[in-house]
C-alpha cells in the first residue's frame, strides 16, 4: 500500500526531486555564498541566513557525487533541518506542492513523470562522513609527509 | 569657585574629578531612569525618595572635590524633590518633561564643567530647577491630550541598596577576550581527540587482522598461558623467557615466529585496550572542559549584562532633542526596560536606535493636523519594545505615523535604476519594504526623501548584521511602521585582522598577528626582523593563485612558531563577531570560526594553530640524528617519554614538546620509566639524572643494555652538567645534555643535535 505524502517537488539540473514538507523549514533565495576552501565539492559554500551560518549543499554531489552548478548568490534554496543539524539544498526550481503516493523511495507526479524522495537524514549524514573523510585525509596527508 | 582650600594637589584633584564625573553620571541616569519609569505620572514616593537619595550623595561627593556651584545645583534639586514629594505635590504632567531636562542639563554641565561659560550655565540650570515647583506651572501648561505611563506599574522594582563592586570594563573585556581563545582551544583540543579515537578504532582493526592473520595454534594450549600473564607486565616478558628456555630445541623455527606473533598479538591486545580506555577518558575530559569554558564564558557574559533600561533612557533623550529641534509633539513609550542583554551588544544599538527615531520623526510621523484631519490623536506615539526571545533579544520599534507607501517607494526604486519595471510590478509589499533597508552606500548623494530613510537604514541593518541580527520592516498604510530588531542576547566580540584572498575576505584573531611585510614572486622564506620564517601562500592554500608576484603578507605567530602568510589584499584590524560554523564543517580543521560582515557576508577565521602546521610541511622537518647510525634518523614527530620527579618540569617538558608535534607520556622515576619503555616503544626519551627508586644513569645504562631498546635516543636534562657528567653521558651514547632551567630553545637545539 503506497504511502500519501505531503511534497515539494522542485528541479536540480536535469533531476528532479520530492522532499516531504515536514522537514522543509523556509524556501529562501540565497544571500552571498562563502566558498569553503578545503571541504569536500558537496559543500557549496556557507551562507549567512538570519544571523546564522548555514551550509549549502549539492544534492547531486552528495547523492551521485555528480556536482551541479556552483551555489551563488540569488540561487533558490531549501532550508532543511534534520538530525539537529540546519541547511540550504541549493535548487535550480521549485516546482509546486503535492500529496503524491510513495513506493520504496520513487514517486510519480502528477504527469506521470518519475521523482526522486529524498531522506534529508541521509543526506545531511553523507555530508558529515564526506566532510569528516576530508579532514581525515588532510591529517593523514600531514601525518605522512611530517612522515610518521 | 577656588581649590585652594583642598586637601589635594593639582594632580590628585584631576583624578578625583574624573571620578566625580563618572559617579554623577551614573547618578543622574539613575534618577532618569526613575523619572521615565513613572511617565509623566509622579513617581511612587519610594522612588523619589531613592532620586532624594541619589541627589543628596552628588551634593556630598560635589563638595568633597570642591565643587561649590555643583553643591548649589544639587542642593536645589533635592529641596525640589522634596517638594515635589509633598502632598499635595506640585506635580503636574509637565513636571515629568521638565525634570529630565533639568537632568540632561545637569549631565552636559558635570561633562563640561572645566569649559566655557560655567556660570551662565550653572545659572540657566538654577532658574530651570527653582521652575519645577513653581505653582504658576498649573496656569502656562495644560496636560497633554493622552497621559499614559511609559511603563507598565512594577511596583517591586525599587531594589535595596546593594553593595556594588566597580569594575574598569576594559579588565571585563580583557578577561572575555581570553575566554574566547580558550574556546579555540578547546575546539584545537576536541579535534585531536577525535583524531586519537579514530585512531584507537584502527589500532584495534590492525589487531584483529593481526589475530586472524595468525596461523591454526597446534596445541592450543600457549593461549592461555599467554592470557594468564597479561595482566602482570613485567611478569609477562620474564614468562615468555622461562617459556622460551623450556620450548629450546623442541619446536620448529615457524613455531617460535608463531609464539613472537602470538606474543606480539596479545601486547597489542592491551595496547589497544588501553588506547581506547584512556581516549574514552580523554572524551569524557574534554567533555567536563566544554562544560566548565561554557560555564565560565556565560558567567563572563552575564557580568557584562546589562538592563535595556539604559538603551531605553537612550532613546528618551534622543528624541527629546529631535523634539525640540523638529518641534514635532511626539511621545515615546517604552516596554520591557528590565530585559537585560550584552552590554557589548547594548554599546552597538545606540546609533541604530537614534537612527530609527530619527527616521520616524522626520518620514514616519506626520504633522499634527494632518494627523487629526485623519483621525488620529495630534501627539504621535513611538514604541519601543524589548523582549527575549530564546537566545535572541528582540527590540520592536512601532511608530503611529503615515506608514511606508509602497507605490511611491516603487516609483522610486525604479527612477533610481536599482530595479527594473517588472521586478517593481511583481515586487510583493513586502519585498519593497525590505528594499529599503538594503540601500547601499552609492544612493548617499541623493538627496530624495527615499535616500535620506534609506541610507540611515541601511547604517541600522548593517550595525545589525554585523551583530549576528536581522532587521525586518512592516507598514500599514496610515496606520504606521514596524522595525523588528533580532538580535543576539549576548556577543562574542575578538579583535581580528582581515584580509582578502581569492575574492573573499578571511579574518585572523589579532593576538596572533605581530605584523605585516611583502613576500617576494617565489620566496620560500622571508626576513623578518632577526628572524627567517617560512612562507605559506594563502592564495594557493584558498584559492588557485600562482605565485606570480610580490604580495602583502602577514606574520602569524602562535604557540613560539612563526610564519608569514601571503594574501592579496590587507583590510586591517576589526572588532569581529565569533560565530560558530556548525557542526557539518566543524572537523575542518583550518577553520576557528566565521564572522559576519556588515554587508552580510560569512567571513571566515583561520586557525592560527593550522597555518602553523601547514607552514611546517613545506620547509624540510627538523630531524633527530644518530651518531653511527645516520640512516635510521628519526623525524621529530613521534613518542616522547619525559622522566623527571618534579612534576612541574614534566609538565613544561610536555608542553614543549607537544607542541613540536611529540606525543608525550611522562614517568615519575627510572623504575617506571623502564617498565614503560619495555611496554612502548618510544622514540625519545628525555630523563633527569637525580631522581629516586632508579637515577637517569641508571636508567640510560638499562635502556641500553636492552636488545630492543638500545637505539632509543636519548636527551638528558640536568642542572649538574659537569665534565664528568657530561663524559659519562656521551660514553652512553646520549645525543645532548641540557642544563636546566630548561627553555624551549635549548629543548630544540639538544634535539635537533647530532
Amino acid at each position: 500500500m503506497p504511502e500519501l505524502r505531503n511534497v515539494i517537488v522542485f528541479t536540480i539540473g536535469a533531476a528532479r526531486y520530492a522532499l516531504e514538507l515536514r522537514w522543509v523549514r523556509e524556501v529562501v533565495s540565497l544571500g552571498f555564498v562563502t566558498s569553503v576552501p578545503t571541504a569536500p565539492a558537496a559543500l557549496g559554500g556557507v551562507c549567512n541566513l538570519h544571523g546564522t551560518i548555514v551550509p549549502v549543499l549539492d544534492v547531486g554531489a552528495l547523492l551521485d557525487g555528480v556536482s551541479g552548478s556552483a551555489a551563488r548568490q540569488g540561487d533558490g534554496a531549501l532550508v532543511v533541518e534534520a538530525e539537529a543539524m540546519v541547511c540550504a539544498l541549493r535548487v535550480d526550481q521549485v516546482d509546486h506542492v503535492a500529496s503524491l503516493h510513495e513506493t520504496a523511495g520513487e514517486m510519480i507526479d502528477a504527469t506521470g513523470r518519475p521523482l526522486r524522495l529524498l531522506d534529508p537524514a541521509l543526506l545531511l549524514r553523507r555530508a558529515v562522513e564526506l566532510v569528516a573523510a576530508q579532514a581525515e585525509r588532510t591529517e593523514r596527508v600531514e601525518r605522512v609527509e611530517r612522515g610518521s | 569657585m577656588t581649590d585652594g582650600e583642598l586637601d589635594f594637589d593639582a594632580e590628585e584633584l584631576a583624578m578625583l574629578r574624573q571620578l566625580f564625573r563618572s559617579e554623577a553620571r551614573d547618578a543622574l541616569e539613575a534618577v532618569t531612569a526613575r523619572v521615565l519609569a513613572g511617565g509623566s505620572a509622579k513617581p511612587p514616593a519610594e522612588a523619589l525618595t531613592e532620586m532624594m537619595r541619589v541627589t543628596h550623595t552628588l551634593k556630598g561627593a560635589a563638595g568633597t572635590v570642591g565643587l561649590p556651584a555643583m553643591v548649589d545645583l544639587s542642593h536645589r534639586l533635592e529641596t525640589a524633590l522634596v517638594a515635589l514629594g509633598r502632598e499635595p505635590s506640585p506635580w503636574i504632567a509637565a513636571t515629568a518633561e521638565r525634570l529630565l531636562e533639568v537632568l540632561d542639563g545637569l549631565r552636559g554641565y558635570v561633562d563640561h564643567m572645566a569649559e566655557g561659560d560655567v556660570e551662565a550655565r550653572a545659572q540657566a540650570l538654577r532658574g530651570q530647577i527653582d521652575q519645577l515647583v513653581r505653582p504658576t506651572w498649573r496656569v502656562e501648561s495644560q496636560p497633554p491630550a493622552s497621559v499614559e505611563p511609559l511603563l507598565e506599574a512594577e511596583p517591586d522594582t525599587v531594589p535595596e541598596p546593594k553593595p556594588w563592586l566597580r569594575v574598569e570594563p576594559q579588565r571585563i573585556d580583557d578577561l572575555l577576550a581570553s575566554a574566547g581563545e580558550l574556546l579555540f582551544d578547546r575546539t584545537r583540543i576536541e579535534r585531536r581527540v577525535q583524531l586519537l579515537r579514530t585512531l584507537a578504532r584502527e589500532v584495534a582493526q590492525t589487531r584483529q587482522t593481526l589475530h586472524d592473520a595468525l596461523p591454526e595454534d597446534p596445541d592450543g594450549s600457549d593461549r592461555d598461558d599467554d592470557g594468564d600473564h597479561r595482566d602482570g607486565d613485567g611478569d609477562r616478558r620474564d614468562g615468555d623467557r622461562r617459556d622460551g628456555d623450556r620450548r629450546d630445541g623442541d619446536r620448529r623455527d615457524g613455531d617460535r615466529e608463531r609464539q613472537a606473533l602470538v606474543a606480539a598479538e596479545a601486547a597489542l591486545a592491551g595496547q589497544a585496550t588501553l588506547l581506547s580506555q584512556t581516549t574514552a577518558a580523554l572524551l569524557d575530559e574534554v567533555e567536563a572542559l566544554r562544560r566548565t569554558i561554557g560555564e565560565l564564558s556565560h558567567g563572563l557574559t552575564r557580568i557584562r549584562m546589562e538592563p535595556a533600561r539604559s538603551l531605553m533612557a537612550h532613546a528618551a533623550r534622543t528624541l527629546r532633542g529631535l523634539r525640540r529641534a523638529t518641534g514635532q509633539a511626539v511621545e515615546l513609550r517604552t516596554f520591557g526596560e528590565a530585559v537585560e542583554f550584552d552590554k557589548a551588544v547594548a554599546e552597538q544599538l545606540g546609533d541604530p536606535v537614534t537612527q530609527l527615531l530619527r527616521n520616524a520623526v522626520a518620514h514616519g510621523v506626520e504633522p499634527a493636523a494632518e494627523r487629526v484631519a485623519h483621525g488620529k490623536p495630534p501627539g504621535a506615539t513611538i514604541t519601543l519594545r524589548a523582549r527575549q526571545d530564546g537566545s535572541s533579544l528582540v527590540l520592536e520599534f512601532s511608530d503611529d505615523g503615515r506608514g511606508i507607501d509602497t507605490a511611491a517607494l516603487r516609483k522610486r526604486l525604479v527612477a533610481t535604476g536599482r530595479w527594473n519595471a517588472p521586478r517593481a510590478q511583481l515586487a510583493s509589499d513586502a519585498e519593497v519594504m525590505a528594499a529599503l533597508l538594503e540601500t547601499g552606500v552609492s544612493s548617499r548623494k541623493e538627496a530624495d526623501e527615499l535616500a535620506g530613510r534609506g541610507v540611515g537604514l541601511g547604517l541600522v541593518r548593517q550595525t545589525v548584521a554585523r551583530l549576528g541580527g536581522e532587521v525586518t520592516v512592516s507598514s500599514q498604510a496610515g496606520k504606521g511602521t514596524t522595525f523588528v530588531l533580532r538580535l543576539p542576547l549576548s556577543a562574542t566580540l575578538a579583535q581580528a585582522v582581515l584580509f582578502k584572498v581569492a575574492g573573499q575576505v578571511y579574518a585572523l584573531p589579532s593576538v596572533y598577528v605581530t605584523g605585516t611585510t611583502t613576500v617576494g614572486a617565489a620566496a620560500a622564506t622571508s626576513i623578518v626582523g632577526p628572524d627567517v620564517l617560512p612562507v605559506l601562500r594563502l592564495e594557493q592554500l584558498l584559492g588557485h593563485g600562482a605565485p606570480n608576484d610580490r604580495r602583502p603578507a602577514i606574520v602569524v605567530s602562535f604557540a613560539g612558531k612563526a610564519l608569514v602568510c601571503t594574501v592579496d589584499k590587507i583590510i586591517g584590524a576589526r572588532e569581529i563577531l565569533i560565530r560558530p560554523l556548525g557542526a557539518l564543517l566543524a572537523p575542518l580543521t583550518l577553520y576557528a570560526g566565521a564572522t559576519i560582515s556588515g554587508s552580510g557576508k560569512v567571513q571566515l577565521i583561520l586557525d592560527p594553530a593550522q597555518l602553523v602546521r601547514r607552514a611546517n610541511l613545506e620547509a624540510p622537518p627538523a630531524r633527530l640524528g644518530g651518531p653511527g647510525e645516520g640512516a635510521t634518523a628519526l623525524t621529530l614527530a613521534g613518542r616522547a617519554l619525559v622522566v623527571d620527579d618534579s612534576r612541574a618540569i614534566r609538565e613544561a617538558m610536555t608542553s614543549m614538546l607537544g607542541s613540536e608535534g611529540w606525543i608525550v607520556d611522562v614517568a615519575e622515576d627510572g623504575a617506571r620509566a623502564l617498565q614503560m619503555a619495555r611496554q612502548l616503544r618510544y622514540d625519545l626519551v628525555v630523563t633527569d639524572l637525580e631522581m629516586p627508586v632508579l637515577g637517569g644513569f641508571d636508567l640510560i645504562a638499562r635502556l641500553r643494555a636492552d636488545e630492543r631498546l638500545g637505539a632509543t635516543p636519548i636527551v638528558v636534562i640536568t642542572s649538574r652538567a659537569n665534565p664528568e657528567h657530561r663524559r659519562r653521558a656521551r660514553d652512553l651514547g646520549v645525543r645532548a645534555l641540557v642544563a636546566k632551567p630548561i627553555t624551549r630553545r635549548k629543548l630544540l637545539e639538544a634535539l635537533a643535535a647530532r
